[in-house]
This record gives C-alpha cells, structure tokens and sequence, in this order.
C-alpha cells in the first residue's frame, strides 16, 4: 500500500476507478447470463453447472487481461498478471464478477434447462 | 446405497408459453417502467437562496482546503486558513448570525426537509406497488402449476419456498411453481436490465436497497445541524493542520528519477 505522501504525490482518480470497475461489472454480468445459456442447452446439472460458471468467468477475466490490461500494463513496467494500473484489488479483478454474475447465471441456467429438457 | 430414481413430470409443454413467458415479460418491462418512472419523478433540486448557498459553499471551501492543503504553497494555505478560520468563528458565513446561539429548529416542522422525505416515500412507492400487483397477480392466475425443474438439487427447506401453493408431499424440492419462478428473475435480471437500460438503471429495486440510501450533501447541510457548530468544528480542524507541500523535496525526487 503506498504511503498517504506517495498518493498526495500521484494521486489515484475515484472517477476513474469505478468506471474501470463498472466496465468490468457490466462485462461480467452480461457473459454471465450468456453462460448460463450455455449451460442451461448444454444440460449441465448441479456441480457441473457451477463449475462451467467458475472456470469460464475465470476466462473471461483472463481474456479481459489478455485484451485491456495487459498491453499497456506490461509496456508500463508492471509486471504480467498486475492489474493494479487500472485495478484497486487483483481479488476482485479476477473473483469479483463471480458472485455478482451468479443471479444471472442461475436464471437464464434454469430458464434454458427448463426449455431444453421439457 | 440404493438408488432413489428420478421423479419425471410430464407437463404440457403450453405451460412455457402462458405462464413462463409472461411472467418474465412482464417483469421486464416492470422494470423498464420502473427506470423511466423514477427518471420522470426525479425532482430537480430546489434552488437555494444566496445566503444558505454561501453557507454551505464556505464550509465546502474549508473542508477542501483542509483536504488539498499540500498543493498550496505555505504563504498561500496560512493566508487561507487565517481568512476561513477569523470568517467562522465570527460567524459572517451563517444565513442567519442573530440566532447564532439558538436550538436548531425541528427537522418535522422544516418544509424543505419534507420534501426529501417526499422523494424517498415515492421511490419506496415506486417499488412496493408494481411488486405487490404483480405477486397478487401470479397468485391469482398461475398459483399451482409446476412449471419447472432445477438444475441443481436443493435441500428439502426450500420446499416451501419453491413449491408454494402445491401442496405434494413427497415431490422433488427441484420443481419449482411459478411464483418461485418469479423470485429468481427478481434477482437475475439486473444483468439484464444493465444491458438494456445501462449499468446506473433504476430498474431493480435489489440494487437501490444495496446502493446508498442518500447522497452525501443532504447529510452534511440536513435540517437539524447547527452550521454554526460545523464551522467552528472546521475552524478548529484547520487550525490543527500541519502544513507541508508535495512540492518539499521536489529536486531531490527528480534527481533520483534521471537516469544517465
């Protein structure tokens, strides 16, 4: 954590942050229920479902990296998977989507489960 | 261990159309009424006469110096400070220097607070209306149908919340009737209305109970606070500052920044 006289000196835009943040949230939220699509077509049941959630918001964070972050992070001496250019937590850069896309996913998983095997 | 078999439930594949459809549909177009209803009721906020515009702007003008002290050089802060601090503790910012010393006025009796607590009933309103005509709805023309199943399995708690109005005992706690149907699109379709409507909608009622109830500025100038209480606070706060620049040491900063 740099110190109250290292932010004073460069400081850190609360504008931008949460705009960087809500890109991100809206990112998540929208592949969420696309996941849940999926996996509702696919026939996916319990664990399996839940797990298709987890690793593939995980690639979607990766591929929000690979896409946003990274070429002007690394090229910006961060070190690869830093994302605290544009990013408070690395926490919740990688796991935040996770619990705020799981409503969506559980609807359209139902919804397309139910459609699909009735 | 023996195996319990799958319950299967053969329903008529029309139930999708008339039940499912329409509750989703309803409910999202509830809520993009929702979002504009709450965008049209939006009141402006209420013009302020200047003496109660200045009140609040100085004590503003205190607090982000207080604040952004050490982008000022030394001269110019303790010129500042010695303005803003003779300027409260005088008192000639207040709207009102004569009743400097008096109880602050009932916040009940204060038109202007009333109409915040306006703003807040509508909004609250705005919510509790379209949810109960629409609970009363569904319960009234979808109450005992099993529309669908789960595609994870819950534990037998959930019956009651899942299942309610079929009462079937021994039924897989997966089915769900269609008032749990519209349990889940009250949580899940924020996504959706962030892709509609765009990320700072008013449509869900979820996220307006999650988000902050009131925004900053009505806290710190709310009926019921004595400014003149929160200048002297704020003179005093000043007072107490210890000045530096981020500018000290700015040589030295750049020195060890160059490379040869």
């Amino acid at each position: 954590m740099p110190s109250e006289r290292e932010l004073q000196i460069s400081p850190i835009v609360q504008e931008s942050l949460m705009h960087n943040a809500r890109t991100l949230q809206n990112l998540q939220s929208l592949t969420a229920s696309l996941f849940g699509v999926s996996a509702g077509i696919l026939g996916l049941e319990s664990y399996s479902g839940f797990l298709f959630y987890i690793v593939f918001s995980l690639i979607t964070s990766a591929l929000f990296y690979a896409a946003r972050v990274a070429p002007t992070s690394i090229s910006s001496g961060k070190a690869p998977l830093d994302t605290s250019r544009y990013f408070v937590g690395a926490v919740e850069f990688w796991t935040g989507g996770l619990m705020s896309g799981l409503a969506g996913f559980i609807l359209t998983w139902t919804l397309f489960y139910g459609l699909v095997s009735a | 261990m023996t195996q319990v078999p799958v319950q299967t439930i053969h329903r008529d594949p029309q139930l999708f159309y008339w039940i499912l459809f329409p509750i989703t549909i309803v409910m999202v177009l509830t809520g993009i009424l929702r979002h504009y209803a709450t965008v049209l009721m939006a009141t402006a906020p209420k013009k302020l006469d200047q003496k109660t515009t200045r009140e609040q702007r100085s004590l503003a003008h205190g607090i982000s110096v207080r604040g952004n002290f050490h982008t000022l050089s030394k001269r110019s802060f303790n010129a500042r400070r010695d303005v803003l601090i003779t300027a409260y503790e005088s008192g000639s910012y207040l709207k009102d220097p004569e009743n400097q010393g008096q109880p602050p006025p009932n916040p009940m009796s204060d038109p202007s607070s009333m109409e915040g607590m306006m703003g807040m009933m509508k909004n609250q309103m705005a919510m509790i209306i379209p949810n109960t005509l629409i609970m009363s709805w569904i319960n009234a023309f979808f109450s005992g149908y099993v529309i669908m199943k789960l595609p994870f399995p819950l534990t037998i708690k959930f019956k009651s919340m899942l299942q309610a109005g079929v009462a079937t005992k021994d039924m897989d706690p997966r089915w769900m009737s269609s008032i749990s149907w519209y349990f889940l699109c009250i949580f899940g379709l924020q996504s959706v209305f962030n892709f509609l409507l765009g990320s700072d909608n008013a449509a869900n009622q979820m996220a307006q109970q999650m988000g902050p109830m009131a925004p900053q500025t009505a806290q710190m100038f709310g009926p019921g606070v004595d400014p003149n209480k929160q200048f002297l606070a704020e003179a005093e706060n000043l007072a107490v500052i210890d000045h530096y620049s981020v500018l000290d040491d700015v040589e030295q900063r750049l020195l060890e920044g160059i490379r040869i």
